[in-house]
């Protein structure tokens, strides 16, 4: 039976129908008297079947569509990944289906040096050689933040979801970052990093992105602005990041941020007081630096009188800022006035704003609406002045997340929200070498 | 891969099932035809799994499957609508 055949009407559809279906006559078709059938058959099921046909074709032409975009289009693989990637990084696990149709990948860890010292690696990289399309593979130099968070579940979790859709992620921290401080001179670390991805079999030399999070933010621009690398960073994310270290000072020491015109509540927890005094203490005398860290609440009493206890010039004023304990915008003002020139050149040092026009990539800053430890301000700030300067780049804040690790029990609303942001980000940092 | 094989022939048969009702299937392969035209999309579904697999990496051997194994339905119709002298619509 051919198409047409198909196609043609059956029995069923009443051409050829027996004599007795007929109420008038057995005379021939070709006569002019017109033959009525008795029980005229339906014609839907014809129109069904004609239906169904174009439905049908319908579908797999979408098929068809779908399945060489995701698969034959650079932008449909990234699509593709980033699908996969979102329910791994919101749900903080391994859904099957990454596992299932995801890379095998191998974790490995490995020391260098840089000028600052030690450097701890941490690679998670997809196992055998690059498919040859795109024939390289794209690589993350991850920071994450103060403090030892190479055994943290999140990061983990992401770093092996990374590896398994085909991205080479190198995890990096020193012991400087473990013990809570941030130095600029860490800004060589991260290049030693980078160097080392880039080096390593498979990866695209200039298929590399840095990501910070939080303090780890400050030395992915430093690094990404460095002429060694500048013109080889494929791109920078940021989340939770400081723009400008004297402005989180700043808000530190007023205890509210303003926002959209309206003063916002900004208590921030102990961690990011402990990186600042670290920051601090390293400008002054030994002594005197270490009674700083001592005695910033809410782990210790706050100092009865600061200005005795803390001499150098500078330091009671430093410390009235972190502790919070002078929050009139006069006295803010007046307490960053009186910071040493060491620590204002060192705060400086460590702003992204001063070497924003070095940078040559594209940004991403992702940043959580409710931290406590930098200011979402931070970011609305950094955003601002990448769209003065003109430079790509994109900007998201989330609900979702505490700090930069995603929380528990937000509702569909936020998820679906916040869902289709982080998506739109992962999707473009995962095009760099798809 | 064992695991994902079987799904890339399941998706297969599933597309070679719905090239029936889009009467996609050449009358020339007669009773059985319907048969063959599952046949026929459960292999291309692996072929195609296999070789985006081989050629793009594990991740997108399943939209490979998918899209070959329609183009793998589409073809045997294509090609019989032009030797009958059909254009195609």
């Amino acid at each position: 039976m051919t198409e047409s055949e198909q196609n043609s009407p059956t029995p069923q559809d009443g051409a050829p129908a027996a004599a007795g279906d007929f109420l008038t006559s057995a005379k021939p078709a070709a006569a002019s008297v017109a033959v009525i059938p008795r029980d005229a058959p339906p014609k839907r099921p014809r129109r069904k079947r004609q239906w169904g046909k174009w439905s049908s074709r319908v579908v797999l032409a979408l098929l068809f569509l779908l399945g060489f975009f995701l698969s034959v289009v650079p932008a449909g693989r990234a699509v593709m990944r980033g699908a996969l990637l979102l329910p791994s990084v919101l749900s903080a696990t391994q859904p099957g289906v990454l596992i299932a149709a995801g890379e095998p990948f191998t974790h490995t860890t490995r020391t260098i040096t840089s000028q600052a010292g030690q450097v701890f690696l941490d690679v998670y990289a997809p196992v055998g050689a690059p498919p040859p399309i795109p024939g390289s593979r794209e690589a993350l130099v991850m920071i994450p933040g103060v403090g030892d968070n190479r055994g943290d579940p999140q990061l983990i979790n992401l770093s092996e979801a990374l590896a398994r859709v085909g991205v080479v992620v190198v995890n990096m921290t020193t012991p400087q970052l473990i013990g809570f401080e941030v130095e600029p001179a860490e800004e060589d670390s991260v290049i030693q990093a980078f160097n080392f991805a880039a080096r390593l079999p498979g990866v695209n030399p200039h298929g590399i992105g840095i990501v910070g999070f939080s303090g780890g933010s400050v030395l992915a621009c430093l690094a990404a602005a460095d002429a060694r690398i500048r013109d080889q960073v494929n791109f920078i994310v940021t989340f939770g990041a400081l723009y400008n270290v004297t402005d989180v000072i700043r808000d530190f020491g007023l205890r509210y941020v303003v926002a959209d015109g309206q003063k916002v509540p900004f208590n921030p927890y102990p961690d990011p007081i402990e990186v600042m005094a670290n920051l601090v203490a390293g400008t002054l005398p030994p002594n005197e630096g270490q009674t700083l860290i001592d005695s910033l609440p809410p782990y210790s009493d706050p100092l009865p009188d600061p200005e005795s206890a803390l001499p150098a010039p500078g330091a009671a004023a430093a410390y009235h800022l972190l502790a919070g304990d002078e929050a009139t915008p006069a006295q803010v003002e007046q307490n960053l006035a009186a910071l040493s020139p060491t620590l204002k050149q060192l705060l400086d040092a460590l702003s992204p704003s001063r070497v924003l026009a070095q940078i040559h990539c594209p940004l991403y800053l992702l940043h959580d609406h409710n931290d406590r430890y930098i200011p979402f301000t931070e970011s609305r700030d950094f955003d601002a002045a990448l769209t003065r300067l003109g430079y790509p780049h994109e900007f998201a804040e989330f609900g979702i997340f505490h700090h930069t690790e995603i929380s528990s029990g937000f509702g569909l609303g936020p998820l679906l929200g916040d869902g289709s942001k982080l998506y739109r980000i992962l999707t473009g940092v995962l095009s760099a070498s798809s | 891969m064992f695991l994902l094989s079987l799904l890339w022939l399941a998706l297969g048969v599933a597309i070679g099932a719905l090239a029936l009702p889009a009467r996609l299937r050449p009358a020339s392969w007669g009773r059985q035809g319907w048969l063959m035209l599952l046949g026929l999309g459960a292999l291309a579904a692996l072929l195609g799994g296999w070789l985006g697999t081989l050629l793009l990496g594990k991740l997108f051997g399943t939209p490979a499957a998918l899209w070959v194994a329609v183009l793998a339905v589409f073809l045997p119709w294509l090609v019989e609508r032009l030797r009958s002298g059909h254009a195609p619509p």
